[in-house]
């Protein structure tokens, strides 16, 4: 069985912990996607450059750039379908939403000058979230692909971004925030007496904290954004409920290590709380036996009679040869593939119970030996998620 | 010279970061346990809501210290560990700062307050540092520390860079008033070389390895010291002497005869193969690391039992005594 339905959403998003190669699935959804005939769209977050350079785009940034058509016939794209790529950029994503909601050229460069905007953007935390469901909304909504895959930014804080734009509304349409704006702290001091109580209080205590001036430049930013924030409010509400909607899926990435499978699960119970859809896990990098039939459980006499026999064997194919230590480091190899495919068949099947997935969307992609960074190996890939089940 | 481990346990704060998998909190963990076990008292902190440490450091139940959620626990003698919830210690700021403790809590238990803090960028970084600056500098009865060494599990490279960069935001944004007197403090704090190191955590793929370097070019930008790189996970190499021909000679052999699944030749082709290609890769990617930095990094080894308790931190950590004994490498070299 193939994993049914993947490819017929219109909106991808790949979601996992750090580390268990959440691009590089993306990446071959994406590809998997064009193969189908499709015109995929892969946003990124990831600045690795190698993704950039096996597809061939050259460097990533905030604009699409599609892969040579040459390309992706190496991969393995027959048909009409396109794969264009682009890295998310916090900053750029702000500085459009300004240009565009902004009222005038005047009270836009009076945003751009505004240090707390300049820093917003840049360095603090949370904004890269807001940016990515938003350059999402705006990708979706000018159309022009059929498919979009979303790699998530990668997040001890878990799931983030799927909190950042209802997060951003509820600030936006708080009392505290015209409770801020409207007697404005810019008046001065004075002003500050006419507050209604509780939020008095809390201002109050603030000042003492941050001054006075950094109230007035939360102020002024925030007056400065004032006639955009009906803007960023509407498209927050939007981004939350394409997230929710049947053409968007999530496919959960995790590696076969226990914590990162424990990680796995938290993503679940969130995305279940969120009412959002996963439609399959990707266990990525999973060792593989690659003998016949179950990994052999460690038993020291198997062991034992292992060596004994390889050592012989080898010993008599080439007498100058040193069989017992070439016996013992190739017995030791197998040892160790055996244990690693024993431990990595065991997360699978914790996994395949905690979530509630049918069989075949939940795909496993063998570890490689070598880095997944060439266009050939990424076709690898996707032949291995999209292949029929029982091969892996 | 010193040592490493002397260079690093002199130091009061080191913040151990990198891509996140590559086992920062192992590490870290395991950088307690050394400390610890060298007779400096120590403090590995955690941040955010997940907890770890305690599985990975206390050897019995752990033992509170003081207030559940504010002060640390201890693990083991000589080793504490404390998560770092940033509403807790946001509370905890404003009572040290108003003084009154009914107007603190009534600041953070207003709703319109909470809304802001949901949405508001930063102050999670910024309170966090705080609280670190506050345990660094606090002293006893005699004038001396309290946590000698403090040990931060650091988020990963994005947000890792985001809580060493939130001071500067502060700093060019407020000129007067306690919070610039604060982001001051905790700034001379993070950018003193004496004091505070950072450590990147890496593996030896392509992926971690970039990582890495760009965030090493980015914790110098920010002025911060940089500890010895870790790769991490190395895996053994496969001590097999012309592999090509026994592998040749193992390919033909009858594999009728075989007593085990161990040695059936296609499976032992294929295990040695994928082992021969994981060094040589991850060979390759240790002499990128070094070429780069200009000395070869920690490398500690993939312990097949795993790091999920005392027992692999305390192995993981007498390996990274022995790495750190025989490294040139230097603290903010």
């Amino acid at each position: 069985m193939k994993p049914a339905g993947w490819l017929d959403r219109r909106i991808l998003v790949t979601v996992g912990t750090g580390g268990v190669g959440k691009t590089t699935v993306a990446a071959a959804l994406g590809l998997a996607g064009a193969r189908a005939g499709k015109s995929v769209l892969v946003m990124t977050i990831d600045p690795a450059r190698r993704l950039a350079d096996a597809l061939g785009t050259g460097a990533l940034d905030h604009v699409p750039r599609e892969v040579p058509r040459e390309r992706l016939r190496e991969a393995g794209v027959a048909g009409e379908g396109t794969l264009a790529a682009m890295m998310l950029d916090t900053k750029r994503t702000f500085d459009e939403l300004v240009e565009r909601f902004a009222a005038d050229p005047a009270s836009r460069e009076r945003i751009f000058a505004n240090p707390i905007y300049r820093n917003l953007t840049d360095a603090l935390g949370g904004s890269r979230e807001y940016s990515a469901m938003e350059k999402l909304r705006q990708v979706h909504v000018e159309g022009g692909y059929d498919l979009i895959v979303l790699d998530t930014p990668p997040a001890s804080h878990a799931l983030d971004f799927l909190d950042a734009p209802r997060r951003l509304a509820g600030f936006l349409e708080s009392q505290f925030l015209t409770t801020l704006l409207h007697p404005a702290a810019v008046v001065g001091r004075a002003s500050l007496r006419l507050f209604r109580s509780g939020s008095e209080l809390v201002l109050k205590g603030l000042e003492r904290i941050t001054g006075l001036e950094f109230l007035t430049a939360i102020s002024e930013f925030l007056l400065a954004m004032e006639e955009m924030l009906g803007g960023f409010s509407e498209r927050a509400h939007e981004v939350a409920r394409l997230l929710r909607d049947p053409s968007c899926g999530f496919v959960l990435v995790s590696g076969p290590d226990l914590q990162q499978a424990k990680s796995a699960e938290t993503f679940w119970l969130r995305l279940q709380a969120e009412g959002i859809a996963l439609v399959g896990l990707v266990l990525n990098r999973v060792h593989v036996w690659p003998g016949a039939g179950e990994p052999p459980a460690d038993d020291d006499g198997e062991v034992e009679r292992a060596i004994a026999w390889l050592t012989r064997a080898l010993g008599e194919a080439a007498p100058d040869l040193d069989a017992p230590a070439s016996a013992s480091a190739l017995v030791a190899a197998t040892r160790a593939q055996a244990a690693l495919a024993l431990r990595d068949a065991s997360v699978r099947e914790r996994l395949e119970k905690a979530l509630p997935l049918p069989a075949e969307a939940v795909r496993a992609v063998p570890l490689f030996g070598e880095d997944v960074h060439e266009l050939a190996a990424l076709g690898r890939m996707v032949g291995m998620i999209f292949a029929e089940r029982g091969d892996a | 010279m010193t040592d490493l481990i002397a260079q690093l346990l002199a130091r009061r704060l080191l913040l151990v970061t990198g891509k996140g998998g590559t086992g920062k909190t192992s590490v870290a963990a395991a950088l307690g346990r050394l400390a610890a076990d060298t007779g400096v008292k120590t403090l590995v902190v955690e941040l955010g809501h997940a907890s770890v440490l305690p599985d990975l450091l206390c050897e019995g139940p752990p033992r509170a210290t003081g207030e559940p959620r504010r002060d640390p626990l201890r693990a083991a003698p000589n080793l504490f560990t404390l998560r770092l919830i940033p509403e807790d210690a946001l509370l905890e700021y404003l009572e040290l700062q108003i003084r009154v403790r009914a107007l603190a809590r009534g600041i953070v238990g207003n709703a319109g307050f909470k809304r802001f803090l949901e949405a508001a960028p930063g102050w999670r970084e910024l309170i966090t540092l705080g609280k670190l600056w506050h345990l660094v500098t606090r002293e006893d009865s005699r004038g001396a520390p309290v946590w000698p060494l403090i040990v931060i599990d650091a988020p990963a490279t994005g947000h890792g860079l985001s809580l060493l960069s939130a001071p500067k935001v502060i700093l060019d944004t407020v000129r007067l008033g306690p919070l610039r007197r604060n982001t001051d403090l905790v700034q001379a704090l993070l950018t003193d070389a004496a004091r505070t190191a950072v450590l990147i955590v890496s593996l030896l793929e392509e992926l971690p390895v970039n990582e890495t370097l760009e965030l090493s070019a980015r914790i110098r930008e920010l002025g911060l010291a940089l500890g010895p790189v870790i790769a991490n996970g190395v895996e053994p190499p496969l001590d097999l002497r012309d592999a090509e021909r026994v592998l040749g000679m193992v390919a033909k052999l009858d594999a009728a005869g075989a007593p085990s699944p161990l040695v059936d030749p296609v499976t032992l082709c294929a295990s040695a193969r994928y082992r021969l290609a994981r060094a040589r890769m991850q060979a390759g990617h240790l002499v990128r690391l070094e070429r780069e930095f200009g000395v070869a990094p920690i490398a500690l080894p993939w312990l097949a039992r795993g790091v999920d308790d005392p027992t692999g931190v305390a192995a993981l950590a007498r390996s990274l005594e022995a790495e750190l004994a025989r490294s040139r490498a230097e603290v903010g070299a």
